[in-house]
């Protein structure tokens, strides 16, 4: 029955191609402009590790000022990073299964085969745990262990980008390469790794480009790197020497623990509380108690991920596809009751109310899938629009820009546009069918 | 085959009712040609759209090939409009975007029939209407006798037990009408009963029996010939 | 003209299913474009925001130190006095943020020693004597600094208070609203005071857009705490791009020390703080533009159907004397019903959407002037869009009522 109702869905476009080709550029339309900001609105909110979110949490406590919050626009927030004697206390715990402390550093790169000039990297400074906990796949060997942390030995894990830049993309495991003067030997070398948002360091901006390579954390203070990533101090007195600053109430280090169980997290919390206590006795941590586990969605929306302009546009996109849609219900109401002596007929000749429905449902089937066809074009365009759009408001300072990443067409983009077809189908069709479906048949046969 | 009993039809709008059948009662036996005639508004219309299952009615009982057809649902309804009864109207009411084929397809379509069967069925329809050789034409390209005729053999084509035919030669020369009366009373011979709408009375008298309908009431049922004056004269 | 509304009426209220979804249309349509127009143009001011500085003759070299040999202190007046020694240059100086890079620091400033009273929020820039002159900006009173007063920040070292800050003519009136705050005396965070020496007019600091964009102090200090330094320079007009070249061809080489981190023109940062305004904008601009059409469509086609669907008594009316003026008089009245309805319903959808975003996303109330425009607009076009189905309905003929079809 199908075949034969799509054999005269298609005699009634013949007959109206200009509204059969109004109603598909519609849906398209509707579609398309849902596509783009979708796709855009999933990436910018999108948990690029969302099957762990569960388990792994970002760690603060409020070391802030006694007499102002760190954010007097949210005063309920602790600061987003942690101190460092707060963050190597907190390491000492075994209670997570993996915990990683992390904070960026500006590092140059240099002496690789064939290399002539040092090359600027933003550098990682984290823990070994932070490869297994974030599931940070490898290309080539893999991170470090505990010892190196504690070493620190120089060892260095390169992102696939730089490895393509200084070793053409080869193995680069065992080869030798200097990082701030210093020669430090490439140990693992990452696959294309770029987490969209970058979720386990937010205070450069959800699309702040991705690390270059990673070393451990002591190097930090073993060469007196300051944090070249984000730091923020409430002390009216600074500090003016390396081991004041790291002493200091500044904080720069952001932290992440991985908590398989409920169990292992209150205990963590706990942990964190009792230290907590014994520092308020000894005069820091003056402001109330304010200690949080995150989980990875929810840290996203503290951090503000998703812009108010993503969130209006997603409104827009669906205000638009709300008027194409009841266009298309017009248009298609209007078409079928002109064509209600015919259906009449039908009606007359034996057809069930449930046979005038599907061959309507089945035209507009036809119409939406066309619609959705066309709505993938427009959207594939759309996207490419924003992409260069958008790519000059997120170019780092070193060129890199993370959009084109970002607004690519996937398989999420399509998964979309199916399901929004399907259910623009059963909106826009489901009145006009079930509304002819309803016409008595006789009224119809005398006037034609 | 057709049985009326009291049967009461009213059209309510916001101002005014309209009785279009009062207590009609009538019977049509199996393999008659009946004819039904009356002025305009005597109630032939509604009595056509309540024997074809077009219409629901309000009181009294109706039974088509022995069935009792007042409390059936819409989908039961529309299979037995399928299965027992073909339509022919004054106007053709062919489907202008399909062929002539296509149109006498439609209602075996909806029987779910095979398309062997089909295929058969639509042959032997055309053949016996004399159009099988305009199969693949339009029926803009057919003259409005020969759209009659295609409609004839759409309403045949199903093997139906009552053809309903209203005014099918209205719209005609009387040429043309000669040959689609001839058709049907062929059809009727054939076996299929048969009940004409008319108010032409050249047309009435072909029939079997006349039915004579003013104000939604059956006035009289004998043949033509015997009709006594008074229904003209209460008319 | 002789027109009967209220068989008009009920005619619209018999087929009222397709007027009421084109009503709908228009509604949203409304709520949408008078809102996106809003915004859009919010975002426009943001965008023409001045940015005080002469930003199309400026650049930055981004410069960072790589051996253990590497010196800040000379490099760094090694780098300016090549750049300011460059044909082409009109003032170079080292800072340690860039302006309109959204990358900077603030401070605040008290009244009172000690804390005492509350703080006003400022941005905070590091230049030296060149720095009023490589900005582009000129003082307004006071005076700039001199040379000795420059501080200098070494390695590690975090923490320097000045003793002397010019502060824009935004932040001298949020310290002082009624009052010279030249000579005036304010405090930093750990209590030490500090002169206000010079009021400039307005700029844009490295902060970037937000709550006060040109409230900005400058401290008369040379970076190289974080071992890394930026060297701003501003070229005479049209010297830019041979400026910048020739610059980064020679400091890429100059020093084995330290590596030039990037260079930028300060236009390519303008255009990046504002890109995201600009974005919202054209992203609004096109739904909006899109909606309207695909409503007009709307209208065009319920228009269309109520005129072939009436062509019979179309004719009729024809045939019993009415002129063609009356039957595009029937249609238009009857279309401009169905507009107005939907425009009604679209103010109540205007006003509740944009007091949501008001309440929503911190954006200022939606003005009326834009709605009555809005309006007026709408109204316009959905009567164009009725206008050729209407021409057509006169064009029928009177012969149509004779005719059965």
């Amino acid at each position: 029955m199908i075949s034969y109702y799509l054999r005269l869905a298609s005699k009634s476009f013949r007959r109206t191609p200009g509204l059969t080709l109004l109603m598909i550029c519609a849906i398209a339309l509707g579609i398309g402009a849902c596509i783009v900001t979708l796709t855009v609105y999933h990436a910018m909110s999108g948990n690029p590790i969302w099957w762990k979110n569960n388990v792994l949490y970002a760690v603060t406590m409020d070391s802030w000022d006694p007499a102002e919050p760190a954010d007097p626009d949210h005063p309920a927030l602790p600061p987003f990073q942690l101190t460092y004697r707060d963050a190597t206390y907190l390491m000492s715990s075994d209670i997570p299964r993996h915990k990683a402390m992390m904070a960026e550093l500006l590092g140059m790169l240099n002496g690789a085969p064939g290399q002539k000039a040092p090359v600027p990297i933003m550098t990682r400074a984290t823990t070994a745990d932070f490869f297994p906990m974030f599931d940070v796949p490898f290309e080539y060997g893999g991170g470090w262990d505990a010892a190196a942390d504690q070493g620190p030995q120089p060892v260095i894990v390169l992102s696939h980008k730089y490895n393509e830049r200084l070793f053409g993309g080869r193995d680069s495991v065992g080869q030798t390469i200097l990082w701030n003067g210093r020669q430090f030997r490439v140990i693992g070398v990452l696959k294309d790794w770029q987490p969209t948002p970058k979720f386990y360091d937010l205070n450069e901006g959800p699309f702040a480009g991705p690390d270059d390579a990673y070393v451990p954390f002591n190097w930090t203070r073993t060469l007196q790197e300051l944090p070249a990533g984000h730091s923020a101090d409430w002390e009216a007195n600074v500090p003016d020497t390396y081991s004041g600053y790291l002493a200091s109430e500044a904080v720069w280090i952001e932290m992440w623990v991985e908590l398989p169980t409920a169990a292992s997290r209150d205990r963590m919390l706990s942990f964190m509380n009792s230290y907590w206590s014994a520092q308020h006795k000894a005069g820091r941590f003056q402001r109330p108690l304010n200690n949080h586990l995150t989980n990875v969605g929810d840290w996203l929306k503290l951090n503000g991920v998703v812009s108010s302009d993503t969130s209006i546009l997603l409104r827009l996109a669906f205000a638009f596809l709300a008027v194409c849609l009841i266009n298309t219900v017009g248009i298609l109401l209007a078409k079928f009751l002109k064509r209600s002596s015919v259906t009449g007929l039908l009606r007359a000749l034996g057809a069930s109310r449930r046979q005038i429905f599907w061959q309507h449902l089945v035209e507009v089937g036809t119409i939406a899938a066309a619609g959705a066809a066309a709505g993938l074009v427009v959207g594939a365009i759309g996207l490419k629009a924003v992409q260069i759009l958008y790519a000059a408001a997120s170019t780092g300072d070193t060129g890199d820009s993370n959009y084109t990443s970002l607004a690519h067409f996937d398989a999420v983009g399509i998964a979309w546009a199916l399901a929004l077809a399907a259910l623009s189908t059963v909106a826009a069709g489901l009145y006009p069918a079930w509304t002819v479906g309803r016409l008595p048949p006789s009224r119809y046969l005398k006037s034609q | 085959m057709l049985k009326m009993q009291d049967v009461s039809k009213v059209y309510r709008t916001d101002l005014i009712e309209t009785h279009a059948l009062r207590n009609f009662s009538l019977e049509v036996k199996s393999g008659q040609f009946v004819s039904v005639s009356g002025p305009s508004g005597s109630g032939k219309t509604t009595f056509l759209n309540v024997a074809g299952l077009l219409e629901t009615f309000d009181t009294g009982v109706y039974e088509l090939d022995g069935q009792d057809v007042s409390r059936l649902s819409d989908d039961a309804r529309s299979r037995m409009r399928n299965e027992k009864i073909g339509f022919i109207f004054q106007s053709f009411n062919l489907i202008p975007d399909l062929d002539i084929y296509d149109n006498v397809d439609v209602p075996l379509r909806y029987r779910r029939m095979k398309g062997a069967e089909r295929n058969q069925r639509i042959t032997k329809a055309l053949e016996l209407v004399g159009l099988a050789s305009r199969m693949k034409h339009m029926p803009s390209q057919l003259s409005g006798g020969q759209q009659q005729r295609v409609a004839i053999a759409r309403a045949i084509a199903g093997d139906p037990a009552l053809i309903l035919a209203d005014e099918p030669t209205g719209n005609l020369d009387s040429l043309m009408a000669r040959q689609v009366m001839d058709l049907l009373e062929q059809i009727n011979e054939m076996g299929t009963t048969i009940v004409l709408v008319t108010h032409d009375p050249e047309l009435a008298r072909r029939a079997q029996r006349n039915i004579h309908v003013v104000d939604g009431v059956v006035i009289d049922s004998a043949p033509y010939e015997r009709r006594r004056p008074t229904g003209e004269a209460r008319a | 003209m002789s027109l009967s509304i209220r068989p008009m009426l009920s005619s619209l209220l018999r087929s009222r299913t397709g007027a009421i979804l084109v009503a709908l249309q228009i509604t949203i349509a409304l709520a949408v474009m008078v809102n996106a127009i809003w915004i859009v143009s919010q975002r426009i001011v943001d965008i023409e925001q001045p940015t005080g500085i002469d930003d199309h003759n400026m650049f930055v070299v981004a410069i960072a130190g790589l051996t253990s040999h590497f010196d800040l202190s000379s490099a760094l007046s090694e780098d300016l006095d090549y750049l300011r020694g460059l044909p082409g240059v009109l003032a170079a100086t080292a800072s340690e943020s860039v302006p309109l890079t959204g990358d900077g620091q603030g401070t605040e400033l008290w009244l009172q020693p000690g804390q005492r009273g509350h703080s006003i929020a400022a941005g905070e820039l590091q230049l030296d004597t060149q720095g009023l002159k490589t900005l582009g900006t000129s003082l307004l009173s006071g005076r700039n600094f001199n040379s000795a007063e420059i501080q200098h920040f070494a390695r590690g070292k975090l923490d320097l208070t000045p003793a002397d800050i010019i502060v824009t003519h935004t932040l001298a009136k949020a310290l002082f609203p009624d009052g010279n705050a030249l000579g005036k005396v304010v405090y930093n965070a750990a209590g030490k005071p500090i002169t206000i020496v010079g009021v400039t007019r307005d700029f844009m600091g490295a902060i970037g857009l937000g709550n006060a964009p040109y409230a900005y102090a400058i401290f008369p200090q040379i970076p190289g705490a974080y071992g890394a330094y930026f060297c701003l320079v501003r070229t005479q007009p049209g010297r830019l791009g041979a400026v910048m070249r020739v610059a980064q061809r020679h400091l890429a080489t100059s020093n084995p020390d330290r590596v030039i981190f990037f260079t930028h023109s300060l236009e390519f940062y303008h255009h990046r703080m504002v890109a995201a305004n600009r974005n919202m904008a054209i992203f609004l601009s096109t739904v909006t533009t899109l909606i309207l059409a695909i409503t007009c469509l709307g209208i065009f086609g319920l228009a269309t159907y109520n005129v072939s669907a009436r062509t019979k008594q179309i004719g009729t009316r024809r045939a019993i004397g009415a002129r063609k003026r009356d039957i595009i008089a029937y249609f238009m009245v009857e279309n401009a019903f169905i507009l107005s309805a939907g425009v009604v319903a679209g103010c109540v959808l205007a006003l509740a959407t944009g007091y949501w975003l008001s309440q929503q996303y911190d954006l200022p109330r939606l003005d009326l002037y834009y709605l009555v425009s809005g309006v007026l607009f709408l109204w316009i076009i959905g009567q164009l869009a009725a206008w050729q189905p209407a021409r057509r309905a006169a064009s029928v003929s009177p012969s149509v009522a004779t005719r059965t079809i």
